[in-house]
């Protein structure tokens, strides 16, 4: 019983009064939250995981299951479960403070929930900063009907970001001082380097631009100095997945980083995405693919050699990379790619592309692909507040693709502002994969027209390190209050100069990306700086849920906000008596 | 052997990939010249020699490695097949040289799939013109838009899927194919829409 959309709202009733079918499985997990230790290859250090280690062991499901997890805390600090991307009663979601009231200090909580979808998923504690601590899993779950696409096995591929520093250190640090993880600031050398290149006024301005701002180019992850990790492995301890030569590898990439998003790509290899965020996607072949923090993706590869093949995963500001191998057997190691030169931001990606100045070229920038160039023909002078209105890129909807006719005709990101630092290129030249390209293999809802729109503006400032929606953080900010029923279309206009990955609980987030009723269904979108995106939800789980950043230090300093859904099958929407901490420190 | 089949089907990925850049009467008389992609058919017949070396309509399915169109006297069997969302009900098909097999397929999916007798090369190729079709919106998810598809591509080619070896059908319809098996080999049956193939929809076929 997939959850189609003629049943969307039938089944969440259901679902609640917790009715069995007939025949449907039911099963019982046991998880404990314990104290482990971590080791990348590069650092050992104490941490948070599962059954005694981090991450946690894959949970495999069955659609249409009834599942029971016991789990008990090992920790003396309260914890909590969140299944990530699950569409289940709020009650299970695992929030403090919004579902539940967390887990104490040697308690166990009995979590019991319908499977009702099937993909690839993660749970993670939402409690303080357990989940960078290490407190994260792999969920896999098993679809009813057969699969649109054939694999002979497959593998989760999960990274992370392991920091040295724990958590509450880290955000300690940034709130103290901003750049503290920042250790690809502009130097002097750049500053001659850009005199001789662009000019002395052209230099002063774009520093100055910068300033006022109160940012850097490097700007790109808040917080370096990690090791990343796959499947709990440093590059140098190379996780390893086996396989024989002609068969089909299915990998399952989930993303639970604090801070930091992933180029994917396996030399040699091409990679066929068949499910982002737990839905089957129409095939789409690429060579590289950026995941977002929180997201997850599943390919198909097809390895013919006898030789191995390298995993690599570089951060999207290139500190570092992650690394793993396929190989025919045990041991094998193939070539690992050099880290590509560090991105630098543009002033687009600050919602200002410095058309007609005497700035030099931006880099990567397409001005022909500008639909709505900004008039910044005198910038000097000019009032920074009021660069509130990054491009909107809602124009770009109705664009007929077939207009740019032709193969190889390169079609600029629609989703990175143009002339973005950011906008990711293959590293061999070939495709890199798009939102754009995500098309629901099957869509889960009827088509609609919202019923109404929801502007939330992504905002912060840099130099305190405080991370807001609306401009109010999570503890001065009232709840988003929605009614059960209705289709809303929310409006992301990112006004910062970071990246954001926006996770909604509890209800799936139909990213508009043109595509109309093969819009893909996700349950995070990524926001690039200076852009627009929006994204529409059937609103047919009533209850409170949370909705923010998963970018863990940018949730925590107030980029997070309570969603209540009013009305619908179980209208009871109680708080929970205690209060308790996660977001604001 | 090996060599003088990879060779031979290069040949015939130029003479027969199934989207056929083909000239037809039709599309000439009929052809619409929007889309911008060239006034090459306004040109006479005689500069209508299609330059991307795909032949003309009349040589459909020539040299294809895994045989020709049959006749339906020949027709020793019938096979029927179901297409559903990247995957065929038959994965393995064996047939005996000389047969000739009348295959009824079945779209009983949600998309638009595929039936096409061929070489991995064949198909390879193939897939890059069925990118085409989708870029151009000729192939949509789930339907094909057989107007666009008599659209002039310039030079009198148009993106016209009529191939012997092949059944490219819409949701719900069937269609189907004469096809003599002339000689031993291993062939695949493959759907070329963007991405099917490498998600897995793709069938051995062995003539012995």
């Amino acid at each position: 019983m997939r959850y189609s959309k003629s049943m969307a709202r039938r089944f969440i009733a259901a679902a609640f009064i917790a009715a069995v079918p007939i025949g449907a499985q039911a099963g019982t997990y046991n998880l404990t939250v314990d104290r482990v230790k971590i080791d990348t290859g590069d650092f050992v250090k104490e941490g948070i995981g599962y059954n005694g280690a981090s991450p946690g062991p894959v949970m495999r499901f069955k659609e249409g299951e009834e599942v029971t997890i016991n789990v008990k805390n090992n920790l003396r600090e309260t914890t909590s479960i969140h299944w990530h991307g699950l569409i289940l009663p709020y009650q299970q979601d695992g929030v403090p403070t919004i579902s539940f009231d967390g887990i104490k200090p040697g308690e166990t909580f009995t979590y019991k929930f319908p499977i009702v979808q099937a993909g690839t998923y993660w749970y993670h504690s939402h409690s303080g900063f357990q989940e960078p601590d290490g407190a994260y899993g792999a969920i896999v779950i098993e679809p009813k009907d057969r699969e649109p696409f054939r694999y002979d096995r497959e593998y989760v591929v999960q990274l992370a970001d392991k920091h040295r520093h724990s958590g509450d250190r880290i955000m300690r640090n940034l709130k103290m001082m901003p750049d503290y993880y920042n250790r690809k600031q502009r130097t002097a050398g750049d500053f001659f380097k850009d005199l001789s290149e662009k000019g002395l006024s052209a230099t002063l301005s774009d520093r100055s631009d910068w300033g006022d701002m109160r940012m850097m180019p490097t700007d790109i992850e808040d917080v370096q100095g990690f090791t990343p990790l796959i499947n709990g492995k440093g590059p140098k301890q190379n996780w390893t997945g086996i396989f024989k030569p002609g068969e089909r590898v299915r990998l399952r990439f989930v993303n639970s980083s604090a801070m930091t998003y992933f180029d994917i790509r396996i030399p040699g290899l091409k990679m066929t995405v068949v499910n982002a965020d737990g839905n089957n996607v129409r095939p789409v072949t690429v060579d590289e693919l950026r995941i977002a923090v929180s997201e997850t993706y599943d390919v198909i590869v097809r390895p013919t050699e006898d030789r191995a093949y390298t995993i690599f995963a570089e951060s999207m500001g290139r500190t570092a990379y992650a690394r793993g191998t396929l190989a025919p057997r045990a041991g094998m190691t193939a070539d690992v790619p050099k880290l590509r030169k560090s991105p630098l931001l543009t002033m687009a990606d600050m919602g200002m592309a410095h058309e007609g100045m005497d700035h030099g070229s931006m880099k990567g920038m397409d001005r022909s692909a500008m639909k709505k160039p900004m008039d910044h023909s005198n910038m000097k002078g000019m009032d920074h507040s009021a660069m509130k209105k990054p491009m909107d890129h809602s124009g770009m909807k109705g664009m007929d693709h077939s207009a740019h006719g032709g193969i190889g005709a390169k079609k600029s990101d629609a989703f990175y502002a143009a002339g973005s630092g950011l906008a990711p290129k293959a590293a061999n030249g070939g495709k890199f994969l798009s939102y754009a390209d995500l098309k629901a293999q099957k869509p889960l809802y009827e088509h609609r027209p919202a019923t109404r729109e929801i502007e939330i503006r992504i905002t912060g400032n840099m130099e305190r390190y405080l991370w807001s929606l609306n401009d109010v953080k999570y503890g001065d900010a009232e709840p988003i209050r929605l009614k059960y029923g209705e289709r809303v279309r929310f409006k992301f206009v990112n006004e910062t100069m970071m990246t954001h990955p926006m996770h909604l609980h509890g209800m799936w987030s139909i990213l508009d990306t043109g595509a109309k009723k093969w819009n893909p269904i996700k349950h995070v979108v990524s926001v690039s700086p200076g852009t627009t995106v929006y994204m529409e939800t059937e609103v047919d789980a009533p209850g409170q849920w949370a909705f923010h950043c998963h970018l863990s230090y940018h949730a925590a300093s107030g980029m997070f906000r309570k969603v209540i859904v009013e009305g619908g099958p179980e209208a009871s929407t109680t708080t929970p008596a205690r209060e308790i901490q996660k977001a604001e420190k | 052997m090996r060599r003088s089949e990879n060779s031979k089907s290069k040949t015939i990925l130029t003479v027969a990939v199934a989207l056929s850049l083909s000239i037809s009467a039709g599309a000439m008389a009929a052809g619409s010249h929007g889309g911008g992609h060239g006034s090459g058919g306004h040109s006479s017949a005689s500069e209508m020699k299609p330059k991307m070396g795909h032949g003309d309509g009349h040589a459909h399915g020539h040299g294809n490695a895994a045989g020709e169109p049959g006749k339906k006297a020949d027709v020793s069997r019938t096979l029927e097949i179901d297409m559903t969302e990247n995957r065929y009900s038959q994965e393995k098909i064996t047939v005996k040289a000389g047969e000739t097999i009348r295959f009824v397929i079945h779209n009983k999916g949600e998309l638009v799939h595929e039936f096409n007798i061929g070489t991995p090369a064949m198909h390879k190729g193939h897939q890059k013109e069925m990118m085409m079709m989708v870029d151009h919106g000729v192939l949509e998810a789930d339907k094909i838009n057989h107007a666009k598809m008599k659209m002039d591509m310039g030079g009198g080619k148009t993106m016209e899927h009529n191939d012997p070896n092949s059944a490219l059908l819409e949701p719900g319809k069937s269609g189907e194919i004469v096809w003599k098996f002339s000689k031993a080999g291993t062939f695949e049956i493959a759907c070329n829409v963007p991405g099917h193939y490498d998600a897995g929809m793709v069938g051995e076929l062995t003539v012995k």
